[in-house]
Formats: structure tokens, sequence, C-alpha cells
């Protein structure tokens, strides 16, 4: 069924890919949030949309300061204020609006029906309470059970993390364990209330290549198993291109391109997201020099008028410094924001 | 060992314990670097990488002296560098770099940027007051400043034009080697290629050797010619790069390639992976230290610690069944082919990135 409503939102809701997807279990819209002090108009958080379905996987790709950190926070409630102020935008979750929920509400939803897991695992764990009774925690705050069959679950809970001797690990403080531990441990605190969302901002960047592959493989698993979302925050375009679904490059606060994760690794169209892939040294034998972005993300008092990626955009004109560009969808849920997309067509012959 | 082939730089059964001894020290030993030997080729680029805790890091500031070994000696042009005395190894220095990771720990953030990098060109008297100052203009616009930030302090930089402050810093002394620990894994991507590139130009530019001291392997595939990869102290294979990457001989290599996240969403497929931790160096396990992880291991693994052996082709691997497992298929990564749309558009790309660059810079 499709309406003039439904198109409405499609429109503005890169992370939907099709009619045919069911309902969306999150479904972020027109998200801005602004920092105190920014120059008017300059928002951290620039007009946010997207989708996530169950059991389906949105990675929110860039670099630092592009916003990605910050629209997960205000999905858990968990944005400083002040600074960060919501200016505009709703995001629903099962029929509420996380973003005007009170916040008793929002703590009986963190950590139960939606979770983050973060970088640093040890930053994110008590250093003063064992493993066990931090993952127990969890547990008796949001369920009616009694602290033996809570002990139970999170006793459980590290086995479906693959932690070695889990009755041992129980009474361990995090300090004894490994990055690559805490990570599970934190995914065990995590899931330990079987959450239909799960926010995992940058879960393997501290992590070594060899760790990096177990977390993601066990992350991709209990995924499995259980058919919860995802939205995962990373920079690390392998990782992206390892469990996501769907995609939305974020540049200094705008979505500048989403889609499909093979759209946007086959056919990418936002100068920015061809930048970062050029970047990247491929695996492959050696290919000549890096591409590489010029400059650095600007700071918000010198945030561009126009598209905010023109000041170092090899393709950028007049046109680029005066307007935004706005997200257009190039192919059926592949959208970018750029005035000259595809650029072949506009820029392929020499000017 | 292979001691020839023109080596600028050497270490020779390199030891370095921490801990022990001392009376305020803890009792248990860390063996971060137990009898590694490498000889870096003048004007190659030589990549030492490995996960954290396999001493990598502690192996570079070894071979700048930087630390003191337990046991071992280091070389440089031939000539032992532990028995020098502290002026003359201050006068070393000047050819001996260093860059570090985090750019900003490393900079005094009380000394404006043209302090900092010229420091050096007046402790080893290459230049005073205006000479000093032309030459720190100069090593600023080498590494993509502007003699203008001579004047600005640490933070008032991005962690990209720190870290090119740093390198301004290490070439100040018209250095013959550089030694980069994790010079690009605290930046961005985009900045990190910005880097990357930087570092190869100065390379050929003044002829540089670099030691890369790294753990991000599409990085080093990318700027190395030969790669050392250590595994809880010591170098378990040593390659050329292609040879490294095409076809790991080491069971550690072979994993640590396996588990690289390949960017490309059609050729998703599950891999056999490396289970559990690196075992702590207070305590590496017997025989060969990767038998606790390794999936070919046998009893002569747990018993017996493999030579680090020639293999052929200059390469040297530390495996008793090397030869067995090299043809087991795991490892060798195949980087698909980047799609037409994507090879059109990145073609474009770089034409209109190069024609960016003149416009900014006409005439370079």
């Amino acid at each position: 069924m499709i309406d003039d409503a439904v198109l409405q939102t499609m429109r503005a809701e890169p992370g939907s890919r099709g009619h045919s997807e069911p309902e969306p279990l999150l479904r972020v819209q027109n998200l801005s949030i602004r920092f105190d002090g920014a120059p008017p108009g300059v928002n951290v958080v620039d007009d946010v949309s997207f989708s996530v379905a169950k059991g389906k996987t949105l990675c929110l790709v860039g670099e630092s300061g592009c916003g990605k950190s910050v629209t997960a926070l205000s999905l858990m409630g968990l944005l400083p204020t002040p600074p960060a102020r919501i200016v505009n935008g709703a995001a629903h979750f099962q029929g509420k609006d996380l973003l005007s929920l009170p916040e008793r509400e929002r703590a009986d939803m963190r950590g139960n029906r939606t979770a983050m897991i973060f970088q640093e695992p040890m930053t994110s764990l008590n250093p003063a309470f064992t493993v066990g009774d931090q993952i127990m925690e969890g547990i008796l705050r949001h369920r009616k059970v009694s602290k033996s069959d809570a002990r139970e679950r999170a006793l459980d809970m590290l086995q479906r993390v693959r932690i070695p001797a889990p009755e041992k690990r129980m009474r361990a403080y995090p300090h004894e364990m490994s990055g690559g531990m805490r990570q599970r441990i934190m995914i065990a605190m995590a899931l330990a209330n079987e959450p239909e969302l799960l926010i995992a901002d940058e879960p393997t960047t501290a992590l070594d290549v060899t760790i990096q592959a177990q977390i993601i493989s066990l992350i991709r698993r209990l995924q499995d198993e259980s058919g919860m979302a995802m939205i995962l925050i990373t920079h690390d375009l392998g990782v992206v291109a390892e469990v996501a679904d769907d995609v939305a490059v974020m540049y200094a606060g705008k979505i500048v391109e989403a889609g499909p994760v093979e759209a946007i690794f086959e056919d990418p169209q936002h100068p920015y997201t061809i930048g970062l892939m050029g970047s990247v040294p491929s695996l492959g034998r050696r290919q000549g020099r890096l591409a590489t972005i010029r400059g650095t993300v600007p700071p918000a008092e010198l945030m561009p008028k126009g598209c905010r990626f023109a000041p170092r955009c090899p393709f950028a004109d007049g046109r680029c410094d005066a307007e935004p560009p706005p997200l257009t969808e190039l192919s059926p849920g592949h959208w970018t924001r750029c005035w000259y997309a595809p650029l072949e067509d506009h820029r392929g012959g020499t000017p | 060992m292979n001691t020839g082939d023109d080596a600028i730089l050497q270490g020779i059964g390199l030891v370095k314990h921490f801990g022990g001894g001392g009376l305020f020290s803890s009792q248990t030993i860390v063996h971060a670097v137990d009898g590694v030997s490498l000889s870096v080729r003048r004007g190659e680029t030589l990549a030492v990488v490995g996960e954290s805790g396999c001493g990598k890091s502690t192996l570079g500031r070894l071979l700048l002296r930087l630390i003191e070994p337990t046991a071992g000696d280091v070389l440089y042009e031939g000539r032992s560098i532990l028995s020098l005395d502290q002026a003359e190894m201050r006068r070393l220095r000047r050819e001996l770099q260093i860059i570090f990771q985090d750019p900003f720990a490393s900079l005094n953030p009380r000394m404006t940027v043209g302090d900092i990098v010229g420091e050096p060109v007046w402790l080893h008297g290459l230049g005073k007051g205006a000479q000093r100052r032309e030459r720190v203009a100069e090593l600023l616009r080498t590494v993509g400043l502007l003699p203008a930030h001579a004047n600005r302090y640490p933070h008032e930089f991005s962690g990209g034009q720190r870290q090119r402050i740093g390198i301004a810093r290490a070439l100040a002394g018209e250095p013959k080697l550089i030694v980069g620990d994790e010079p690009v894994s605290a930046l961005d991507v985009s900045i990190q290629a910005q880097i990357v590139n930087l570092l190869e130009d100065l390379k050929e530019r003044f002829g540089l050797t670099l030691v890369i001291v790294a753990h991000d392997l599409a990085v080093i595939r990318h700027m190395s010619d030969r790669v050392a990869v250590m595994y809880l102290g010591e170098i378990v294979e040593l390659s050329a790069t292609d040879d490294l990457f095409d076809s790991p001989l080491h069971p550690y290599t072979q994993a640590l390639l396996t588990a690289i996240p390949i960017p490309s969403p059609a050729n998703r497929k599950p891999k056999p992976l490396l289970q559990g931790d690196v075992p702590s160096p207070t305590a590496p396990p017997p025989g060969c230290r990767f038998h606790t992880r390794c999936p070919h291991a046998r009893p002569l693994c747990r018993e017996q610690r493999p030579l680090f052996e020639a293999a052929g082709d200059g390469r040297h691997v530390a495996c008793h069944f090397w030869r067995e497992i090299q043809n087991a298929g795991a490892g060798n990564i195949s980087a698909p082919p980047a799609s037409p749309a994507l090879a059109r558009r990145m073609a474009l790309y770089k034409t209109w990135r190069e024609r960016q660059d003149e416009a900014a810079n006409p005439g370079r």
C-alpha cells in the first residue's frame, strides 16, 4: 500500500529499502541537535532521518565530529543537556517517541528494550564491582526475578558470549580481563534483557584485529539468534562491508549518502564517500598513491553556508558554496546529497 | 641470518625484560622482546606488525637506544651504538629519529611550534637566529604547514597537523632513518591517507629509511617493502611485503590476514577465526609461543622452540611445520576488484583532486 504520506516518510528516510519491508522498528525523522554556543543554524546533527527494521543492521559511517555518536546518545537519552539540545525531530520506537519520553520511562527502556555498547569497555564498566554483579544489576533492574535467577541468567549470557570458565569470571573484576574479554562482558550486559535495538558505538575500534574479528562474528551470531536490530557506528569501511544491511554516511552532521550496503560500495555517489574509500589502502597489490581528502572537518564557527563538504571537495563550484544540496534519490533506496551526482555526467569532461 | 644487503641498522639477539630486579619493582618479569635479530636495509620501508603487547613498540625503541636492552646489540652503520657515551649518542640522534602515535602527548604544550621544530636545529648546531627561523619555515612548508604556524601552540592544531609538526621536528636534524611508532593509527581515515602520502614523499625526497611499527595491515601493505610479524616478543615471520600477503607462511600471519575485514559486501563469507587471547608476556608459553592458539599445533610445538629459518626468496619463518601449513588455504586474502562505477568515479576523483592541489599551490 502506497499513499502520499508513506511516500513522504520514505523520502525523508534513507535507511528504508522499499515498500515491501515491514514497519521499521526505529524511525528517526528530521533529527537536529545543537550545541549551546554554536553559531545560529549550525547544528551538530542536522536533519538526520533513517530507519532500522527488525533483525537488520544500519551502519552510521563517518569521521570524528560528524555527529554519529551524538545521534546515538540522543536515541538512548544520554545526551549531555546542556550543552547539547535536541532542536527538532522524532525517533519512533514501538509507538513511542524516544526523544520526548519522560526520564523515568527512558530509564525503563534503557538496558532493557534498547541497549548500547561503547568503544572503550574499561570506562563503561564499574571497576569496584565484579563482572557478575554488574550483569545481574541490569537484569534485576528491569525484570521481576529472584537474585538466583538473575545469577543464572548472567551466567548464561557469559556462556553465550563465549567467555571461558564463566563461573570463575562472574567473580572477576574488570581490570583482571583483557580488552576483548571486557568487550564481551559489555555485550553480555547489553544483551542480558534481550533488547530489540542495540546501538554499538565503535565496538571494535580499540581491539586488535584478531579480537575484532571474534567480536564481530559474535555480534552477528547473537543478532541472528535474537532478531534484534542494530545501529553500528564505525569509521572502518571493512567492518561496514562485513555487517551492514544499510549504510548512512555522515559528514559534519548531515547524512551525505545512504542506501543498501551493496549500493554504497559498488555505486558510491557522494565525493566524500569516494574520497573515504580512496583514503583506505586496498588489501591487494599497491596501486599508486592514496587518494586523499584535502583539509579537515570545519569547526562549527566556520561551517560553510552551502554544501558542508564543499571546501574539501575537488568537484565543488560556486553553486556548492552557495546552496546546500538536498538529499535526492538516485536509484530506489539510494540517496545522496550532491548537486553533481552522478559525477561522470556532470564532471566527466575536462572543464 | 642475513647480515648483508647494505644494512643501515641491525638488531642482534635483542632482549628486553621489564620488572623483576629492583627493590620496588614487581616480581613478575615481562618478556617484551625475547631474542630478536633483524637488519634494516638502507632506503627501505620495513614494517613491524603485531597485536598489542607483542613487543613491537619496545623493539622500535631498542633499535634507537631509547631504552637499554637486557641483552643483545644494535649496530648502526656496522658500529655498536650501545657502547657510545651520552655525548656521542646525542650526536647520533640527529640521524636516528622517531615519530610517535599520539602527536599531542609528544609535543610540549608550552612551546610554540617554531621552538618545537627549531630546538633540534639549535641543539645540533645547524643554525641560529634568522638562519634557524628560516630553516623552521622551510621545514613547516616541507610537511604541508605554513611558516606562520611557527608562532602558534600545539593545542591550536588538529590531530593531523600535530602529526605534521612531529614529523617536521623529526626532520629537523636531517635524519637518515626514522622509526614511526603507529604514526597514523590515532588519526581519522582521511587524515591517515594524507600522512601516509607525506611520509612516502619525504622518504623519496630525503632518501630516508623508514621503520614503521603498526597494527593496520592495509597501511603496512601499502607503505612497506618488507614486513616483520611479531608475536609475544618474537619475530615469527619476515618477508617481502607482497610475498607475505600473497602467501603467508606462519599460521599466525595467516590468522592475522584472515581477520582483516574485506571492504566488499559481495564477498561476505564465514572465516576461520583465531580463538582466545594473546597469553600474558609475563609467562609466555613454552615451545612455540603461538601453540596455545595455533590451529595446526602438534606435541612438538609445545616442547621445542622453532628456529627462525630461511624459507627461500629471502623469507624467514619460525614454525616447525611451515612447509605443510603454507598450503592449508587459510590466509591469503584477495582484495576484490573495484566495481566499474567505483573505478570510474575514483579515477575522476583523483584527477580532480590533483587539479585541486595545483590550484592551491600553483607551480609545485
